[in-house]
């Protein structure tokens, strides 16, 4: 009776713990059921945009996944509105949104109520780094040239692309540090762009400009009127930037990454997360990735979830550091 | 000699039988897309990216630039018909267009916009061919300070677009200015007049507040009058016709609006709004009734017009002779050109002359088909006036809300749209001028984040703004022209006194 009784009870006990198994074993085969909501928490044209929409294609072209990858654009407030927006949807495993280091600065700056620690890392896809820029004339002739005249007058001006407080302004104002100079010594001037910040160096309005290496790298092919004179990659990069020398090179210890991944809705089940960090992994072997990632002139730099994650943190702790120093860490 | 040679090989590409197709479909839908509030053509193009992809980079292009000057083109409609500018650039063209429309002339205020337009077009792809090359170096000599004193110099429009009452109109000006700082502050990052609510960050789009002021203003203006309809002959759309002395009279403003738009089409972020509002202003000062602008005034249409599509045109020089956009859609031109493999810039004349010709010599060819295209479509889209009044009225409330809609995909908006709807209402009953608000509002933003950019580059040295000659030159010429209707006013009087 006591046998037979407890033998019913180990079916009983077995049967959720076959159900766990069996769960497990589909883990793997988790798929989309309906089109995946794929934000870009900006307008048009920027670069999460062009991240949504470029891995869209590519996974749409090389028949990647069975359902539909919708790019959608969410702007505003830097991507706090969008961020928002998406917080609300926990555990959804069909919203994905394009991150990079926004996601970790605005939140820091005190404009976003979420972060980077709300949400779901999936990948870190692609890097690019930030490059020096002078006019081609000026006497500067490395970032040493420029750092020493940085010493002697702070108000020396440096034009970049994006707000005080966001990514060209930190990527400066580390390396300022990095160099042995004040980070707020950098008299930083934001413009609304890269394409605007070169402007304004083309025509002799600022000394020097700090910007993405991809987007200036169309700006330094021969007979341009503009030079660079440092990446802040760890090693040279390709092409038309191959004899731009690093910052470590020069004696500088610091590396900044522009990093830009994807990222999921807060609390997105393991086996959703499982499945597209896997998609993804396939799609940078493709073919079509690699024409449209050489064109754009993005590195890739896949990180799966958990190392994302981990990197994002780490981030967070580097960027603090910098933004505190220059007095812009918001509460 | 060599320019005739380049527009000939332009031709040569051009005139494939693809790229004309091409053509064809960048300016249609362009035209379309301009109609429609809502989808402009930035968003347009982005959409675009994909498709052209595997194109041949100068007909991706030669499309692309169909698209964009198309929409500009198009965008004229909704300004002159329904009082609904869709894109900032069209704004300064209701104010003489609308007034058209409703004195039966809306065949005849289309033709002059599509006249007007082909002109400025046409007029300024000449200036791009000749002198592009040699004008990237004036575009970059335009730093923060020398923005700064543009956009003082167009704020004094706020005078002549303030017919009444002039102390009415620069308060006007100053709510607009105000509507303008809202959102995160780029030089700081603060956050200003947000309240706390995300949906502010970004400030007030254009769109809602030009939507809300202009049309849905107009719509409770008519409800407020009672829906009677006979107050005016809607239903007339007149002839399309222009006669031998309104030709006269439109050809010397198309003449200098198409000078004024390119050159300040070729600033980076000044573009078409700003040329359109110059143009406007600078014609009305100089016309002899200068006080029947606003009324109906053909040259007041026809003026802004030519400015903006002479803009649109312009902005391809930064774009491809130095290869940094000027505007958001060029920057998604840009975007799409490295994606296609080409990086525009001071050596894409020599490495790749065949998108930089071809899509010149397109957009001859794309204007004459929106010429084609339009004149014979205005009989078609004007007979939207001769709807019932209801039924029109309900036609805009829908208009200016998918357009709001359609941009942003908030409430909030749509909220907001209304509350502007109101606002504007309330300034018509009070004798208050919707136009300096505008204005103010798109120069606003500009002039302060230009002018907080240059204190920032000379460490708070307020000297920048005279140190620098064009800056300087352009200060003096916005106080005289502040100045000169004083002082013609004291003549007058003194002359009179002395007869």
């Amino acid at each position: 009776m006591t046998a037979k009784n407890s033998l019913k009870r180990l079916t009983l006990l077995a049967l959720p713990l076959a159900a766990v198994a069996a769960s497990t074993a589909h883990a793997d085969e988790w798929a989309p059921t309906r089109s995946i909501e794929y934000i870009a928490p900006a307008n048009p044209g920027g670069g999460w945009d062009t991240l949504v929409r470029t891995t869209a294609r590519v996974i749409q072209e090389e028949g990647l996944a069975e359902r539909n990858f919708a790019a959608i654009n969410v702007p505003g407030g830097g991507g706090a509105v969008a961020w928002a927006q998406i917080a609300r949807d926990s555990g959804n495993p069909h919203k994905l949104f394009a991150a990079s280091p926004p996601i970790i600065l605005v939140p820091l700056a005190g404009t976003s109520r979420y972060d980077h620690s709300d949400f779901t890392p999936i990948a870190r896809l692609i890097t690019d780094y930030s490059i020096v820029l002078v006019s081609a004339d000026s006497d500067y002739e490395s970032l040493t040239d420029l750092v020493e005249a940085i010493r002697d007058n702070p108000g020396l001006s440096v034009g970049g692309g994006s707000a005080p407080g966001s990514m060209d302004h930190i990527a400066m104002a580390g390396m300022a540090s990095a160099a042995g100079l004040n980070a707020s010594d950098i008299n930083y001037v934001p413009f609304s762009g890269g394409g605007e910040a070169m402007t304004n160096l083309m025509g002799g309005h600022v000394e020097a400009v700090i910007t993405g290496a991809g987007e200036a790298s169309g700006q330094l092919e021969e007979g341009s009127d503009i030079r660079a004179i440092g990446v802040s990659a760890p090693e040279r990069m390709g092409g038309v930037l191959a004899d731009v020398p690093t910052y470590q090179e020069q004696g500088i210890d610091y590396t900044f990454d522009i990093w830009r991944g994807v990222m999921g809705a807060p609390d997105m089940p393991a086996e959703a997360v499982a499945y597209y960090e896997d998609l993804f992994a396939q799609m940078l072997e493709t073919d079509g990735w690699a024409s449209a990632r050489d064109q754009l002139g993005w590195i890739d730099a896949y990180q799966g979830s958990e190392e994302f994650g981990a990197f994002l943190d780490e981030q967070k702790e580097q960027f603090s550091e910098v933004l505190s120093e220059l007095g812009l860490r918001g509460e | 000699m060599d320019a005739f040679n380049n527009l000939m090989y332009g031709f040569g590409i051009a005139l494939e039988p693809t790229n004309i197709a091409y053509v064809f479909i960048g300016v249609f839908a362009g035209t379309i897309i301009g109609m429609l509030p809502g989808l402009g053509p930035i968003s347009a193009l982005a959409l675009m990216i994909p498709v052209t992809f595997a194109m041949e980079p100068s007909s991706g292009l030669i499309l692309m630039a169909g698209v964009y000057y198309g929409a500009i083109f198009g965008g004229s409609t909704s300004s002159i018909l329904l009082n609904a500018p869709g894109v900032a650039g069209t704004v300064a063209t209701a104010f003489d267009g609308y007034p058209m429309a409703r004195k039966g002339l809306a065949g005849k205020a289309l033709a002059i916009a599509a006249y007007a337009s082909f002109i400025g077009g046409t007029i300024s792809v000449v200036f791009l061919m000749l002198v592009a090359p040699v004008l990237g170096r004036v575009a970059v000599s335009f730093g923060p300070a020398e923005y700064f004193a543009l956009m003082v110099l167009g704020l004094t429009a706020v005078v002549t677009l303030s017919d009444k009452s002039l102390v009415k109109g620069l308060i006007a000006a100053v709510v607009g200015v105000m509507i303008s700082i809202m959102g995160i502050d780029l030089q700081t990052g603060t956050e200003r007049y947000t309240f706390g609510t995300t949906h502010l960050l970004d400030g007030i789009d254009f769109l809602v507040v030009a939507l809300g002021v202009f049309a849905l203003a107009e719509v409770f203006y008519m409800l407020l009058r009672g829906g009677g309809g006979k107050e005016q002959p809607r239903n007339a759309i007149g002839s399309l016709r222009l006669s031998r002395s309104e030709i006269k009279e439109i050809a010397g403003p198309v003449g200098r609006s198409s000078v004024l738009g390119f050159f300040v089409g070729v600033l980076p972020g000044a573009g078409a709004t700003v040329a359109s509002f110059l143009g406007y202003s600078m014609e009305k000062r100089i016309a002899k009734d200068g006080d029947t602008f606003g009324k109906g005034n053909i040259k007041g249409l026809a003026a802004p017009e030519t400015a903006n599509n002479a803009a649109c045109t312009g902005s391809f020089v930064p774009l491809l002779i130095l290869g940094v956009p000027g505007s958001g859609t060029t920057a998604v031109l840009l975007g799409a050109l490295l994606v296609m493999g080409v990086s525009p810039g001071p050596m894409m004349l020599e490495q790749r002359p065949d998108v930089f010709w071809g899509v010149i010599a397109s957009m001859y060819i794309g204007n004459i088909m929106l010429l084609v295209l339009n004149l014979p479509l205005i009989p078609l889209i004007a007979k939207i006036l001769d709807m019932p009044r209801p039924l029109l009225l309900s036609l805009i409330l829908i208009f200016c809300m998918i357009g709001v809609y359609g941009t942003s995909f908030s409430v909030f908006d749509l909220l907001l749209l209304l509350g502007f709807g109101l606002l504007g209402l309330g300034m018509r009953l009070f004798g208050f001028p919707a136009a300096p608000l505008i204005l103010a509002l798109i120069l606003g933003n500009i002039m302060e984040e230009s002018m907080r950019r240059a204190l920032q580059i000379s460490g708070g040295d307020w000297s920048i703004f005279i140190d620098k000659p064009i800056s300087l030159a352009l200060l003096i010429i916005a106080v005289l022209s502040l100045c000169l209707p004083l002082v013609k006013k004291v003549i007058l009087q003194a002359r009179q006194t002395r007869g």
